[in-house]
């Protein structure tokens, strides 16, 4: 035996342990740290957004509500209004009316729109050059970016009675001349068309994106099997390409039910009440009449509308939309 | 399990947040509402004068500030000319910057905003008014006092009229000559003028309209309604005033005059209201009318000047617009508005509210008097595109270039017609025109809807007239 044989050996296990526990201590306190990083990270690059949805958007919300609470004319000071405000707008004709028009639009409105870019993207989506589907992808997409009020005065002169080029163009076929904005049909009809044309280009482009989603060998095979064009439609385009319609038709609800350029600037609502919509009901009674509570309520009451409306939209989809 | 419970340093940092809130709250609460005037910069100490952006050019709105900056170099002033689709959409505009917290001192307000801006925002100018009597002596017997009364509310004045336009006739002489028709005369009536549009309508094509009409309150109905002798509201006039007339008016022209005008009781269910509307009701099932469509009437020059429109109602603002839209003087002239009952017209004309938030009003009142001058006015309406307050301006210089040729009708509505009166324009006022606009939209739109339509009128008119202001 060598001295060093005999030496002893330093307890390995102990400064085994001691280095491990070491180790998971130093390990976890670079994890929590890096944790923390990534939170504050996270924290930071959320804030933005955050900031902005609080004040832009949560704040207004809860204004509303608490205003819809009070009698305030801008000039004096807030009075408690309590829930006189939505008993009155609730017993108000006119407000009532501008729930249903702007019901009965949000249905033409929407349908119409959905129908359109939808036949439009099938259209384009089908065999022609690349550059003339630019073309008209750039076209139907275009009044999209234009402004609705400036487009509505545009469309006021075309649709007027006695001088517009519509009733000039029907004119040269024998039709007679339509009140497009001075009857109660017309005028309905004539908001409806001004805010489609502008309107459908945004369901348009989500079409083309949807339709471009979906396999050409389902098609392909749906051929072989012998269907026809408006089968494989039914059969396959619509069902595969019913996650962009429940997308299209939130977003075509949310923003017909908010309407107020086109009627306002072509009809200002009438004849009568035929047009007047909901969101115009809120600017007249807000900065015409000056009464910010009554016009807050009506607003809030459109909101939980908004929210019913979609909420039951996504209930539905659970049935009648296919995810692939 | 133990997720369930609060640690306690999970429980101290909500603590702290929570203190947080309610301090931040806390003081929030304890500090006067913050306003846009709080951002730096906003309040630079200007008298702040917010005009309708189509009322003036931008070379009128510079010379009004140039000028006045030459007279009184101590007053910094700033226009701010706010665009509107019309005065029921200026006012909106106007109320929402009071809102802000960033009120003009001084707003051009209409006959639609008199009494609003009276009742609720302005303040009398009497005092100042009494106190320059010698100044403003000139400018008071060169302005009609149906137009200084239409600025008066309940024995106070609030503005000094400006401008004002009445609602004439203008025909287009071009569609008079192909019907082989001659200018109306002076005492023409409301059978002498569906006449003439019978005769316009045989002589022209089939997308020829005789008569164009706006459907508001100024130069709608209204006019119609004066016509036969009534009003959409009660009239009758407030006590009080006497200091002003009898400053600054003879004798002869204070008799009858009071402390402004009241428009109360709704008549909208009344005979002669129902008259006027089966009387254009009529017009319209003959074709010889367009159909009541709101709004400003903006598409109605284009078809004017080229012929496509016979007669349509309008003030002295439209000899500059059909000026600048190619008509020669000769193409078009003006008329009175045909009579029915009565002669009486209506008008409404604009001037400078001074609001109550003003902390300049001597510097107000100083600008208030620098626009009556009758060369700043000269400088303002140089193209036309309204009527002067002042008689002195309404000559045959001012008309040669533009025309009309009867140019001397505008302001002889006034002065030859002394029961000539502003549009019904109470406080209510925005939710009175709102209503007349809706229901004679519906009277109009289908034959047997007057009568229905009037009596929802009168309905509506009652509950609006009801509501504080």
């Amino acid at each position: 035996m060598t001295n060093t044989e005999i030496r002893p050996v330093r307890p390995e296990p102990t400064r085994t342990r001691k280095t491990r526990h070491t180790r998971k201590a130093s390990e976890s306190t670079t994890t929590t740290a890096r944790t923390r990083g990534a939170r504050l990270l996270a924290v930071l690059f959320l804030a933005p957004a955050v900031v902005g949805i609080v004040v832009f958007t949560v704040v207004p919300i809860v204004g509303s509500v608490v205003l819809s609470l009070f009698q305030w004319d801008v000039i004096e000071d807030p009075r408690w209004a309590g829930v006189a405000n939505y008993r009155g707008v609730l017993t108000d004709s006119t407000v009532l009316v501008s729930f249903r028009n702007t019901l009965v639009f949000m249905v033409l409105a929407v349908a119409l729109q959905l129908l359109i870019a939808l036949m439009l993207a099938i259209a384009v989506n089908g065999r022609m050059p690349t550059w003339l589907r630019s073309v008209f992808r750039s076209a139907f997409f275009f009044p999209l970016v234009l402004s609705a009020a400036s487009i509505s005065v545009v469309m006021k002169y075309l649709f007027n009675q006695d001088f517009g080029p519509v009733n000039w163009l029907l004119g040269t076929v024998g039709i007679p001349s339509v009140p497009w904005l001075t009857s109660e049909n017309g005028a309905m009809s004539a908001v409806v068309l001004a805010y489609v044309w502008q309107q459908f280009g945004f369901s348009f482009l989500l079409f083309v994106g949807g339709l471009n989603n979906i396999p050409k060998e389902v098609h392909e095979a749906a051929s072989l099997d012998g269907a026809s064009g408006v089968r494989k439609h039914l059969a396959i385009t619509l069902p595969l390409l019913s996650p962009t319609l429940l997308v299209a038709s939130v977003v075509g609800i949310i923003n017909a039910l908010q309407v107020f350029e086109q009627p306002y600037v072509l009809t200002a609502g009438g004849p009568g009440d035929s047009t007047r919509t909901v969101v115009m009901v809120i600017y007249e009674t807000a900065f015409e009449q000056l009464r910010f509570g009554e016009a807050s309520a009506v607003g809030v009451l459109l909101f939980v509308l908004i929210m019913a409306v979609t909420a039951l939209q996504f209930r539905l989809s659970r049935r009648y939309v296919h995810y692939q | 399990m133990t997720d369930s419970f609060l640690s306690r340093r999970t429980l101290m940092r909500y603590g702290a947040y929570g203190a947080g809130a309610a301090a931040l709250a806390g003081v929030a609460s304890g500090w006067d509402r913050l306003t846009a005037a709080d951002i730096p910069g906003r309040d630079d100490g200007s008298l702040v004068i917010a005009t309708l952006g189509s009322a003036f050019n931008p070379e009128a709105q510079r010379a009004l500030r140039d000028g006045f900056r030459e007279v009184h170099p101590d007053i910094k002033i700033r226009i701010n000319p706010v665009q509107a689709y019309d005065w029921s959409d200026f006012f909106s505009k106007i109320l929402t910057q009071i809102a802000a917290g960033t009120a003009p001192d001084l707003v051009y307000v209409a006959t639609e905003g008199v009494q609003l801006f009276a009742r609720r925002l302005g303040v009398p100018l009497d005092e100042w008014a009494k106190r320059d009597a010698a100044e403003l002596r000139a400018y008071f017997a060169d302005v009609h006092p149906s137009l200084v009364e239409s600025m008066m509310y309940e024995g106070s004045l609030y503005q000094l009229p400006v401008e004002f336009n009445a609602a004439d006739m203008y025909l287009n002489n071009r569609v008079l000559e192909r019907a082989g028709a001659d200018l109306p005369d002076d005492d023409w009536t409301r059978d002498d003028f569906t006449a003439l549009l019978r005769t316009m309508k045989r002589s022209n094509g089939a997308r020829f309209t005789p008569y164009f009409w706006t459907n508001r309150l100024w130069g709608g109905v209204v006019p119609w309604l004066f016509a036969n002798g009534t009003n959409l509201l009660a009239e009758s006039k407030a006590p009080g005033g006497d200091w002003l007339w009898n400053s600054f008016y003879p004798e002869a022209e204070r008799r009858g005059r009071g402390g402004g005008y009241r428009w109360t009781t709704p008549q909208a269910d009344s005979d002669r209201v129902a008259e006027v509307y089966d009387y254009l009701a009529s017009l319209i099932q003959e074709d010889l009318c367009t159909r009541p469509e709101g709004g400003d009437g903006r598409n109605l020059v284009g078809v004017f000047s080229t012929g496509r429109v016979g007669v349509t109602p309008a003030g002295g603002f439209w000899a500059g617009g059909l000026h600048q839209a190619g008509m020669k003087p000769t193409d078009y002239d003006v008329r009175y508005f045909p009579r029915r009952r009565t002669r009486r017209h209506q008008f409404g004309a604009a001037g400078y509210a001074l609001l109550r938030t003003s902390k300049m009003r001597d510097e107000a009142w100083e600008f208030i008097k620098y626009t009556v001058r009758k060369d700043v006015m000269t400088q303002l309406f140089a193209a036309n595109q309204t009527t002067p307050a002042r008689r002195s301006m309404v000559d045959e210089a001012r008309y040669q270039e533009t025309g009309p040729a009867h140019w001397q009708v505008f302001y002889d509505t006034l002065d030859k017609i002394p029961t000539t009166g502003p549009i019904p324009a109470p406080p209510q006022v925005n939710e009175v025109e709102q209503l007349l606009i809706k229901h004679t939209g519906t009277a109009l739109a289908s034959p047997g809807a007057v009568r229905p339509a009037l009596r929802r009128l009168q309905g509506d008119l009652e509950k609006a007239m009801e509501r504080e202001v």
